[in-house]
C-alpha cells in the first residue's frame, strides 16, 4: 500500500514533464511558432505612384522593426504583398491564398470599402481578422463581423466634418458633386444631411459626376448659373479632379479666389495639382487619419522610414497613409505577438480575441477598437494643396 | 441664365462631346457595315491614339533649348495619334478578328472584348490608372469664345470644326471615290463585290485604316479640349459609339454623325434641364425607345420583305 502512495505522485509529476515537453503548455511564452504570415492588400498596380509606394513601406518597415526586435517569439513574420486590383472578385483570389495556410494570420487591409465589403464574409467564415486603413464605409464595421477592424475614420464621420470645416470657413451656397459610386454619393448624402440639419441658411446644388467622365460643360454651366462659393467633390478615382479643376479655371473660376474647393478624402494626392496645371491649388482635402510627420509620438517611425527611404521622399511624396498602415501592422502583430503558441501554432481566434480586447502601442500613441471594430475617437484632419504638396492644416473639430 | 440661353449654350456643350461620339460611331458604322461585326477594341484605338498624341507633346514640349511652334506640335500630335491608331487598327483585324471572321457571328466579338481589356490594362498598368495630363495651355489658346452671352472654350470650337471637316472628309472619300465606291459595295454584299472583282481584304485594310485613322485623330482632340486622358476613356466612349450608331441607324454613316450629336447634344440638355444623375439612363431609353419605333435607325433603310 505504502509504495503505491509513492508512485502515484511520481507518475502525475512524469506526465505533466512529458506534456510540457509535448507543447502541452497553454503559455506559449516559450514556444516558437514555426512561422508566422501576414498580408497587405491594396490594388498596388492601379494606383501605382509614389503615395501607395509609401502604404507598402510602412508595412514593411513594421514588419523590419518587429522582426529585428525578435518577430513572434523568436520566429521573423513573413509579409505577403497582395493586389487586389480595386475589385472584389480579384480580392478573393488573393485572399483564396492565405485561407486554408495555417500559419496566414490576419490582412492589413483590404485598402478599400468595395474590395472589404466584398470579402469579410469569407474572412469571417476563416476567422481572419483584417484591419483596414482605408475602407471609410460604415458598412465595414456595421455588418456585424468580428474579424472586421479599420484605423481611418468613417465616412459619416468625415463628411460632417468637411461641412462643418466650409461652414466654419463663411460658405452660403455649397455646389455638392459627387461621382458615381456608393461610397462618394454616401459621403454626399452625409454632407447633405448635416447642413440641412445644422446649416440650413447654406444653400446647395447637387449634380452627379459619371464616373471617369472628362466633359464637364454641362455641369459648370449649371455652377455658373448658381453661382456657388464652395464646391464640394466627392470622388473616389482622381481621374475626375484634374479635367473638372481645369475647366472650372477655364470657365473663370479660381480655387481659392472666386471658389473654394472641398474633396474628400480620396483626393489627397499632391500630384493632382501639376495635373491640373495649377488649376486645383488651393483646394482642400480633408483626410481619415492624421500626417505622422507632424505627431510627436510617430518621429521615432518617421525617423526609421526617412532612413530607408529618403527624407524627401516621406516629407513630400508618400502622403499620410504609409502611417496608418503602420499604425495598423503594429496592431496586429502585436495581438500575434500576445497571442499563445500551440504546436508550433498561432490560432486566429486567439489573435481575433486579442484585437477584440486590448489595448495597443501604436506611432500614434494607444489604439483600442470598440465593439464594432471602430477606433474610438477616430479623427478627421485637413490638409490643403500648396506649390507641389499637400500642407497640413490640423484636425477638424467634430462637436 | 434665362431658360433660352442655358439651352444654347447646353446645346453648344452638347455639340462637342457629340462631335466625339459621331467620329467614334463613324468608325464603328464603317466597320460593321464592311464586315457586319461589332468592333468592340475601338475605344480602346482611340484611346491610344489619345496617349500617342500626348506623348509626343511631351517629348518635342521637353526639348530643352529648342523653341517649336505649337501648331508644329498639333499637327505632330495628329499625325502620330493617326498613324499609331491606323497601325493598331490594322494589327487588330489581322490577328483578333482576320482568323475567326468565317466562324460564328460571336467569335470576333469575344476576340474583340479580349483585345480591348489587354489593350486597356496595358495603359491602366502604363499610367497607373491616373489622369495624364498634356500640356494644353502651351498648344492651344485658353480663351473663351462668346456669341452674345454663350460662350465656348477655343478648344471645344475648334473640335467641333475639325471632327465636322474629317466627318464631311469621310463622307466624300466613302460617297465620291472609286475606293469608296468598293467599300459601299463590300457593305452591301460582300461576296458579290468579291465576284465584281474588288479586292475584299484590300477594302478591309482601308476601312480599319480610315476606322483607326479617326478614332486616332479623336483621341488628340479630346486630350488638346481636356488638357489629358486616362485608361478609361475608351470604354467609356464605346457605349456611347454604339449608342449613336443604334439611333443612327446600324452601318449608316450618315445616320452614325448625326446620332453621335444628337446624343451628345440631348445628353447635355437632359444634364442641364433634368438631372446630371440620369444622363445615362436617358441614353439608353432614347436606344429602346429607337428600336422599337424604327429598328432601322433614323438614318437606316427599312428592311426589304421577302415575298
Amino acid at each position: 500500500m505504502p509504495n503505491r502512495f509513492v508512485r502515484l505522485p511520481a507518475f502525475v509529476a512524469i506526465g505533466l514533464l512529458v506534456g510540457a515537453a509535448c507543447g502541452g503548455s497553454s503559455s506559449g511564452a516559450s514556444e516558437k511558432p514555426t512561422k508566422v504570415e501576414i498580408a497587405v492588400e491594396a490594388p498596388w498596380a492601379k494606383f501605382a505612384g509614389d503615395p501607395i509606394s509609401g502604404q507598402l513601406y510602412g508595412f514593411q518597415e513594421v514588419i523590419k522593426l518587429a522582426n529585428a526586435a525578435g518577430g513572434v517569439h523568436g520566429t521573423p513574420i513573413q509579409g505577403l504583398v497582395w493586389d487586389d486590383n480595386f475589385d472584389p472578385a480579384t480580392a478573393a483570389t488573393v485572399q483564396a491564398q492565405g485561407l486554408d495556410d495555417p500559419y496566414f494570420l490576419g490582412l492589413i487591409g483590404p485598402s478599400n470599402s468595395v474590395t472589404s465589403l466584398g470579402t469579410m464574409q469569407t474572412l469571417q467564415a476563416h476567422s481572419i481578422s483584417f484591419i483596414s486603413w482605408f475602407a471609410t464605409n460604415p458598412k465595414v464595421t456595421d455588418s456585424g463581423y468580428s474579424v472586421a477592424h479599420r484605423v481611418c475614420s468613417r465616412d459619416d464621420t468625415e463628411a460632417p466634418a468637411s461641412a462643418r470645416f466650409m461652414v466654419s470657413k463663411g460658405a452660403k451656397r455649397i455646389e455638392v458633386l459627387a461621382s458615381r459610386q456608393d461610397q462618394t454619393q454616401g459621403l454626399a448624402d452625409a454632407l447633405v444631411g448635416w447642413l440641412k440639419t445644422n446649416a440650413p441658411d447654406v444653400v446647395v446644388q447637387r449634380d452627379t459626376v459619371q464616373n471617369g467622365q472628362s466633359d464637364y460643360s454641362t455641369i459648370i454651366t449649371k455652377i455658373k448659373a448658381f453661382n456657388p462659393d464652395w464646391i464640394y467633390f466627392s470622388a473616389d478615382d482622381n481621374v475626375e479632379v484634374p479635367p473638372l479643376a481645369t475647366q472650372l479655371r477655364q470657365a473663370g473660376f479660381t480655387i481659392g479666389k472666386n471658389l473654394n474647393w472641398m474633396g474628400s478624402d480620396g483626393q489627397f494626392d499632391p500630384a493632382l495639382i501639376t495635373k491640373s496645371q495649377g488649376a486645383w491649388e488651393g483646394a482642400y482635402v480633408p483626410n481619415v487619419f492624421p500626417d505622422p510627420t507632424s505627431v510627436p509620438s510617430a518621429q521615432s517611425m518617421v525617423a526609421h522610414m526617412k532612413a530607408d527611404y529618403g527624407a524627401d521622399f516621406i516629407d513630400t511624396k508618400a502622403g499620410p497613409w504609409w502611417g496608418a498602415v503602420a499604425e495598423a501592422t503594429q496592431i496586429l502583430i502585436q495581438a500575434i505577438q500576445r497571442s499563445p503558441v500551440k504546436n508550433g501554432k498561432i490560432s486566429r481566434e486567439d489573435v481575433l480575441y486579442h484585437l477584440n480586447h486590448d489595448t495597443f502601442d501604436t506611432l500614434f500613441g494607444p489604439v483600442k477598437f470598440d465593439s464594432k471594430g471602430d477606433v474610438a475617437g477616430a479623427g478627421v484632419y485637413m490638409f490643403q494643396a500648396k506649390g507641389s504638396v499637400m500642407s497640413y492644416l490640423g484636425p477638424i473639430s467634430l462637436s | 441664365m434665362d431658360p433660352i440661353t442655358l439651352a444654347l449654350q447646353q446645346t453648344v456643350n452638347g455639340l462637342t462631346l457629340g462631335s466625339l461620339y459621331a467620329l467614334i460611331a463613324l468608325g464603328l458604322a464603317l466597320i460593321f457595315g464592311v464586315l457586319e461585326m461589332l468592333h468592340f477594341a475601338h475605344g480602346e484605338v482611340y484611346m491610344i491614339g489619345g496617349f500617342a498624341a500626348v506623348g509626343v507633346a511631351a517629348v518635342l514640349l521637353g526639348v530643352h533649348g529648342v523653341t517649336i511652334p505649337p501648331i508644329l506640335v498639333v499637327g505632330v500630335m495628329f499625325i502620330a495619334a493617326m498613324a499609331i491608331a491606323s497601325v493598331l487598327g490594322v494589327a487588330i483585324e489581322r490577328v483578333a478578328y482576320r482568323p475567326v471572321r468565317n466562324l460564328d457571328r460571336l467569335a470576333p466579338i469575344i476576340t474583340g472584348i479580349g483585345v480591348s481589356y489587354i489593350l486597356r490594362n496595358i495603359a491602366q498598368m502604363k499610367s497607373g490608372g491616373l489622369w495624364v495630363p498634356v500640356q494644353a495651355s502651351a498648344l492651344v489658346p485658353q480663351t473663351n469664345l462668346h456669341i452674345g452671352s454663350i460662350s465656348a472654350p477655343f478648344m471645344a470650337v475648334v473640335l467641333i470644326v475639325v471632327s465636322l471637316f474629317l466627318m464631311l472628309a469621310l463622307d466624300a472619300f466613302v460617297f465620291r471615290t472609286t475606293l469608296g465606291a468598293a467599300i459601299r459595295a463590300t457593305a452591301q454584299d460582300r461576296e458579290a463585290a468579291g465576284f465584281i472583282g474588288i479586292n475584299i481584304e484590300q477594302v478591309i485594310f482601308v476601312t480599319f485604316i480610315l476606322a483607326s485613322a479617326l478614332a486616332g485623330a479623336s483621341g488628340a482632340l479630346f486630350a488638346l479640349r481636356y488638357g489629358g486622358l486616362d485608361s478609361q476613356i475608351g470604354f467609356l466612349i464605346l457605349i456611347k459609339g454604339f449608342a449613336a450608331t443604334v439611333i443612327g441607324g446600324i452601318g449608316n454613316l450618315r445616320g452614325a454623325m448625326f446620332g453621335g450629336l444628337l446624343l451628345g447634344v440631348l445628353e447635355s440638355l437632359v444634364g442641364g434641364f433634368i438631372s446630371t444623375a440620369f444622363q445615362d439612363t436617358f441614353v439608353f431609353v432614347l436606344v429602346i425607345v429607337v428600336l422599337l419605333i424604327r429598328p432601322w435607325g433614323l438614318f437606316g433603310e427599312r428592311p426589304l420583305e421577302r415575298a
